[in-house]
């Protein structure tokens, strides 16, 4: 029987066969036989000879198979035309097998139509131009055919359907009222995709009544799928964390299905924990917490500390139920296991940055498990205490010398923090008679001594020099420098940042969500351009570090970050020297007074990206504008990555602090960024230095415009790979915030604002109001926007509003000319601007909003 | 749609291979097997269902020991593929009746033939036996079942009840029969999988059942079949939490979270008179899954008590009592308790006159394990230990040990009290009278009761 033939012969021979006519000539036979099964199978098969040449030959039998009476060789057809497609675009193009495609959406089997959609968006996914775009029409028609589908079907077209926009709330509230009754499916896979697919509608529904009623139906089928065999059970629970995060309100009340099982994977109840944090509310903490103790004492060790960490964050985030937290970890710590102890320890030091001054009592506990200790983060994080507190602790000095001991052959985290604790007791408890000032100096020395002198780690060496300097020129500075008040810490449970969260709401049901990265940052198929990107790297990069003074001329990567430092009184000059230690100092150039925390937020630093729990905006809340968190240690495999676009003296930088908390020394860094809307690009290569374990690396990377544009609409999204030699390629996204492209040379004359303001058409003018902001001061305001070079061109008074008009410039000189109505003191702003290109008003309506709510 | 699928033995040998788009090197079983196996420096950490390396996207299910693995480059639904994996591999077994290794290699054209039908292009076409027996023309090659561990929950039944014909559930829903004849039979397996939490005070914290009506029917020409299940059955909880047990007591309704249906159901009377109408495709498949978090009696009490005998000495006494009727019987249980970890010696007594008990100190994870053959309903055992430990508990040996936990399978007993009244076939002629099975299993899902 032939069509046996067939089937060998598409799964053996595969592949450039040239003596393939023959075999064509009888599959073109084939194509007309009277069983449709034979003729199925002859159009499968061909569609398999991925041959460039052959595909003329598949032409018209393909025609003829789409047209087939029987449903089973059309639905077979339809796919042939993806892999047809695949091979030669053009030709699917020019044959109209395109608009055979669409016709077989009206088919009348549903198999038909599964698979005419499924090949559409196969090959929407493939092409730039719009060939599959869902209409009102073609929505209802598959809509119908939702209900005659097999469950496979019925996931391509909810998934098709999901890019569809509807036109109001009426017509978002018709969808999802024929898409519920999908959430009954016993398909786990039909259940997520109608759930992606009503998330998507709610948006658009404006009836609370009615998204109230959504939440309900789908909380027990959201449930229901954490019944079914664990790898799907992980495949929900990642999308149900993402969920929680914008519809809190769903899962609320079913806590207790997120407790773990005994018999999990470990996978499993790792994502159960995550959950469980981030719906522990006032109202279910203490069988959270009850629950989390449990867990404390359970058997496999990483989901042990995970559990101590999670009673940590409870406490961050409830400050009602801390102190049950705490009591807790103290039960914990009695027990006595190792890990656990050192574990809990680390979230106690981040318990006392959120709420300083409030449970110092419990010190005397953590003190007696001071010899236990051999984890460089706990370590560090009982010294970073015992520093803290050492006027309440009667033998901080004992406790500290102990430390000292094995000081040159501990690691730099914890080097880096024994010498801030024992400067911070020195500060402290000089007063207690001489002797003992005597005593901690001598430590003192010690500790410097052994910093200065036998150090190779370029951070200790410079923080050492620091200290040096500022005890012995003037003490009082020290003690406002290293004992000044820390910026509050707080909760992190919601990590993600709403813009990131809400593309990955839209790919719900897809790798996306279970990977919690947008999808262009993964996807690599084959025949785009993407997997060049790699090679594309700038082959200058020239990593390698050396720690010799020397190098500090040519740190010019970042020449601010050494003039921040000049402001700073002695110690400069030698701390400059070393790009590495000025961590805390590049992303703040323009402010000298951000050496306070230089010296004291080592730590804090580190450890906000270990375990992600510090918020990010403490390090330097005089420093300027702090770098948000953009790869977190927790997704780069303990690398992790702050960054922010600045502008500086007429030129953008992109501001990046690394944080290695991974186990292994990393180097070789190199960065790529994707096509945006403003062409930002490198200028040069990243200059970062081998990054060691627990340290850190700050750079300016001098940026350039216009390099590679992005078409279609303006947005703020830039996308960022970056890697090194030890990781694979870590992907982040970035905004870009309009005032960073603001140029100097913005300022107006008024006549020429008045001329582009007229020449410019009034469909030109966008205008929006933001209820929310206040300006309490012309003057105070007009310095704020001229420091994003926003400068002022007049104001008049129109009834008791003040009306400002500003100008400004984009680079090439597009002018941006604003219009700024309010009244002081009073909240509502009205922003009107005219530009040459209205649609990017959306973008510095968002940065606008930024500066002036900030 | 995915790029590739395979199947791995536990050893990582190939024994299924298709390629479906060319995307993705040869080389990627390979590249999974090692990611998998080292997922953690330790090897202790099982690896997540799915996973990236290097542009590529791997999953995989593991079904009766087999790794069941699709690769891809595209955002695809991970639910879709990993539910289409787990499908494969019923319909595999649907075929072969039993699936494993040796099945697998034996019949390797006849799965390629099926795996063809199953997937076009990356894009699952239909995975339903029914189906694919249209266009499927091999016949399975029928390996010995009678050692080999088969698939599914429904393998309980194989445990030498007498009242279960022992080859059903391993056999091909194609071959015919020696002789050409073909047993006219249904089964319809109510299986309930519980997880208790008890607190260390007896409460219990926690209690939900999961539970499916399988079927699987060797009736030719697919007749209709009527299902009916208790007529005081309510689906949701009607706003009220989770917290809150109450009202479900004294009425003898049973109360569903949730609960869904496979598509073959026809829903129509069920609002009605709590009748599930379906035409039972070929093969084995589920009808309808339930939730439940309605209060249930726990089929078994756990008792732990611990006594420090000295500085370096406990005693432990566990105690089982079995809360339901003596008309049942439950088997393979398995007790487990971890003990702290200075223990270095254990010593065991068993109640006078006890048979088909076992016990075990696991020296290598410090874990009492008791065996138990079978537990009469209504019935109560006890076990004593004796420890000995390295050095001096902090006393807080409760703090260390425990929780204990407990596996069982109890046949012809539900704890949700859901039930098939009747089960009817439409009747094809007067002599047509095939055989039904209705059977009845609860089984230990998280059975935990905390010290």
């Amino acid at each position: 029987m032939s069509g046996h033939d067939s089937k060998y012969f598409s799964t053996t021979k595969k592949g450039e066969i040239p003596e393939l006519k023959e075999e064509l000539n009888s599959q073109y036979k084939d194509s007309q036989d009277p069983n449709p099964l034979i003729r199925a199978l002859a159009v499968r098969t061909m569609g398999c000879i991925r041959v460039d040449k052959i595909t003329e030959y598949l032409c018209d039998p393909l025609q003829r198979c789409l047209k087939d009476d029987d449903p089973y060789v059309r639905k077979t057809a339809a796919i042939c035309v993806a892999k047809l497609y695949d091979i030669n675009a053009e030709l699917v193009e020019d044959r109209g097998f395109l608009e055979a495609l669409k016709d077989l959406i009206s088919d009348n089997n549903p198999m038909v139509v599964a698979n005419a959609v499924a090949a559409l968006a196969e090959i929407q996914d493939n092409s730039s131009g719009p060939i599959f775009e869902i209409t009102s029409h073609t929505l209802s028609k598959l809509l119908t055919a939702l209900n005659e589908c097999t469950e496979w079907g019925q996931v391509f077209i909810l998934d098709a359907l999901s890019k569809y926009k509807a036109a109001d709330a009426r017509e978002a509230e018709n969808i999802v009222e024929r898409v519920t009754p999908r959430l009954q499916h016993a398909n786990c896979a039909v259940v997520l995709s109608a759930v992606k697919m009503i998330l998507q509608q709610m948006e658009l529904i404006t009836s609370t009544d009615v998204v109230r009623n959504l939440c309900k139906k789908m909380a027990p089928p959201l449930v229901t799928l954490l019944s079914a065999e664990p790898e799907i059970q992980y495949v929900a629970l990642r999308n149900i964390n993402l969920i929680v995060q914008k519809r809190p309100t769903i899962l609320a009340h079913e806590i207790k299905v997120f407790f773990c099982k005994y018999n999990d994977p470990i996978y499993v109840k790792m994502e159960k924990l995550e959950i469980m944090i981030k719906l522990a509310s006032d109202r279910n903490i203490d069988q959270v917490l009850l629950e989390f103790k449990e867990y404390a004492t359970e058997v496999d060790v990483d989901f042990v500390r995970k559990a101590v960490r999670a009673i940590g964050r409870c406490a961050i985030k409830l400050e009602r139920a801390a102190e049950r937290c705490i009591s807790v970890l103290l039960e914990l710590i009695k027990i006595k296991v190792n890990y656990v102890v050192q574990e809990a320890i680390i979230v106690i030091k981040d318990i006392f940055r959120r709420y300083p001054n409030t449970y110092e009592s419990i010190i005397a506990t953590l003190c007696e498990s001071l010899d236990t200790l051999d984890e460089p983060e706990a370590k560090a994080s009982m010294i970073w205490i015992i520093g803290e507190y050492a006027e309440r602790i009667d033998n901080a000095d004992e406790l500290l010398e102990s430390f000292l001991e094995s000081f040159p052959e501990e690691p730099a985290q914890v080097q880096l923090q024994l010498l801030t604790a024992t400067v911070k007791l020195f500060l402290k408890k000089p007063t207690e008679g001489p002797q003992q000032m005597i005593q901690a100096c001598s430590y003192d020395s010690v500790v410097l001594n052994n910093a200065t002198v036998e150090t190779d780690n370029p951070d200790l060496r410079d923080r050492a020099y620091i200290y040096w300097r500022l005890l012995s020129t003037d003490p009082e500075a020290a003690k406002d420098v290293v004992l000044a008040e820390k910026p509050v810490i707080s909760d992190d449970s919601n990590q993600l940042d709403s813009s990131l969260l809400d593309e990955l709401l839209a790919n719900i049901a897809t790798l996306s969500s279970v990977y919690h990265k947008p999808p262009d940052t993964f996807v690599t198929r084959v025949k785009t351009t993407q997997r060049t990107e790699e090679e594309e790297y700038p082959d200058g990069s020239e990593t390698g570090y050396s720690d010799a003074p020397a190098h500090a001329a040519e740190s010019g990567a970042s020449p601010p970050a050494s003039s921040t430092e000049s402001g700073a009184s002695p110690p400069a000059s030698s701390s400059s020297s070393f790009s590495a230690a000025a961590r805390q100092a590049a992303p703040a150039p323009a402010a000298p007074a951000s050496v306070p925390d230089l010296l004291d937020l080592g730590l804090d630093n580190n450890n906000s990206s270990n375990n992600a729990l510090v918020s990010v905006d403490q390090p330097a809340a005089s420093a300027g504008p702090p770098l948000p968190v953009l790869l977190p240690a927790s997704t780069g495999q303990g690398l992790q990555i702050s960054a922010l676009l600045i502008r500086r003296d007429g030129q953008i930088f992109y501001s990046m602090l690394f944080d290695n908390n991974s186990q292994i020394p990393l180097d070789g860094f190199m960065i790529q960024f994707n096509k945006n809307t403003f062409g930002l690009a490198a200028a040069g290569p990243l200059q970062v230095p081998q990054l060691q374990p627990g340290t850190s690396a700050t750079t300016l990377l001098p940026m350039i415009l216009f390099q590679n544009i992005s078409p279609g609409p303006p947005t703020t999204l830039l996308q960022v790979a970056v890697k090194n030699n030890q990781q694979p390629v870590w992907y982040f996204s970035d905004k870009i915030s309009l005032l960073v492209l603001f140029t100097e040379d913005g300022r107006m004359e008024r006549s020429t604002f008045l001329e582009t303001w007229k020449s410019l058409p009034d469909s030109n003018e966008v205008s929006k109001d933001f209820p929310g902001i206040v300006i309490n001061s012309v003057e105070a305001t007009l310095d704020r926007l001229t420091a994003s070079n926003m400068f002022f061109i007049a104001k008049r008074k129109h009834a008791n509003q003040e009306v400002l008009y500003l100008s400004s410039k984009l680079p090439r000189g597009i002018p941006f000319l604003i219009e700024l109505t309010a009244t002081i003191g009073i909240p509502g702003l009205k922003c009107a601007i005219k530009i040459p290109s209205p649609e990017m008003a959306p973008l510095f309506f968002e940065a606008i909003e930024t500066l002036l709510t900030s | 749609m995915i790029s590739q699928f395979f199947v791995l033995s536990q050893r990582g040998d190939n024994i299924v291979f298709r390629d479906c788009r060319g995307d993705v090197p040869k080389g990627s079983a390979e590249i999974f097997f090692r990611k998998v196996k080292f997922w953690k420096e330790d090897g202790e950490e099982e690896a997540p269902p799915v996973f990236n390396v290097d542009g590529v996207n791997y999953f995989h299910v593991k079904v009766v020991g087999l790794l069941f693995v699709a690769t891809t480059r595209t955002n695809v639904s991970p639910s879709l593929v990993l539910e289409l994996l787990q499908r494969i591999a019923r319909v595999i077994k649907d075929y072969l009746g039993v699936l494993n290794e040796d099945s697998l290699r034996k019949n390797f054209v006849l799965v390629y033939e099926l795996l063809d039908e199953v997937i076009d292009f990356g894009y699952v076409q239909t995975t339903s036996t029914e189906v694919l027996k249209s266009y499927v023309f091999n016949e399975p090659i029928v390996v010995d079942a009678a050692r080999l561990p088969p698939l599914g929950p429904a393998a309980i039944f194989m445990q030498g009840n007498k009242r279960m014909p022992g080859t059903a559930v391993t056999k091909s829903v194609v071959a015919n029969e020696p002789g050409g004849r073909k047993r006219e039979e249904i089964f319809v397996d109510i299986i309930e999988k519980i997880s208790v939490t008890f607190s260390s005070s007896g409460y219990i914290l926690t209690s939900e059942i999961d539970g499916t009506i399988q079927m699987k029917s060797y009736l030719t020409g697919n007749p209709e079949i009527r299902l009916a299940l208790n007529e005081e059955l309510s689906i949701g909880r009607g706003g009220r939490s989770i917290y809150d047990y109450g009202g479900s007591s004294g009425s003898g309704a049973v109360i569903l979270d949730d609960c869904n249906f496979h598509e073959s159901v026809h829903l129509e009377s069920f609002d009605v008179d709590r009748t599930l109408s379906l035409l039972p495709p070929d093969g084995e498949f589920p009808v309808m899954n339930y939730r439940m978090t309605q209060e249930f009696k726990p089929p078994f009490r756990i008792n732990t008590l611990i006594e420090e005998a000295g500085a370096l000495k406990a005693e432990v006494i566990l105690k089982i009592r079995a809360e339901f009727p003596s008309s049942s019987t439950a088997n393979t249980i398995v007790v487990q308790m971890p003990l702290p970890t200075y223990t270095t010696r254990v010593s065991f007594e068993l109640e006078p006159g006890a048979v088909g008990q076992m016990t075990d100190f696991k020296e290598s994870n410090r874990r009492l394990e008791w065996n138990l053959k079978k537990i009469v309903g209504g019935s109560e055992h006890t076990l004593r230990a004796k420890l000995t430990f390295s050095q001096e508990s902090h006393g807080n040996i409760t703090k260390e040990a425990g929780p204990v936990s407990m596996t069982f399978t109890i046949p012809m007993y539900n704890a949700s009290r859901l039930q098939v009244k009747y089960l009817q076939i439409a009747k094809k002629s007067k002599t047509y009278n095939p055989y039904r099975w209705v059977r009845y299993v609860t089984q230990a899902n998280s059975y935990v009761a905390r010290i």
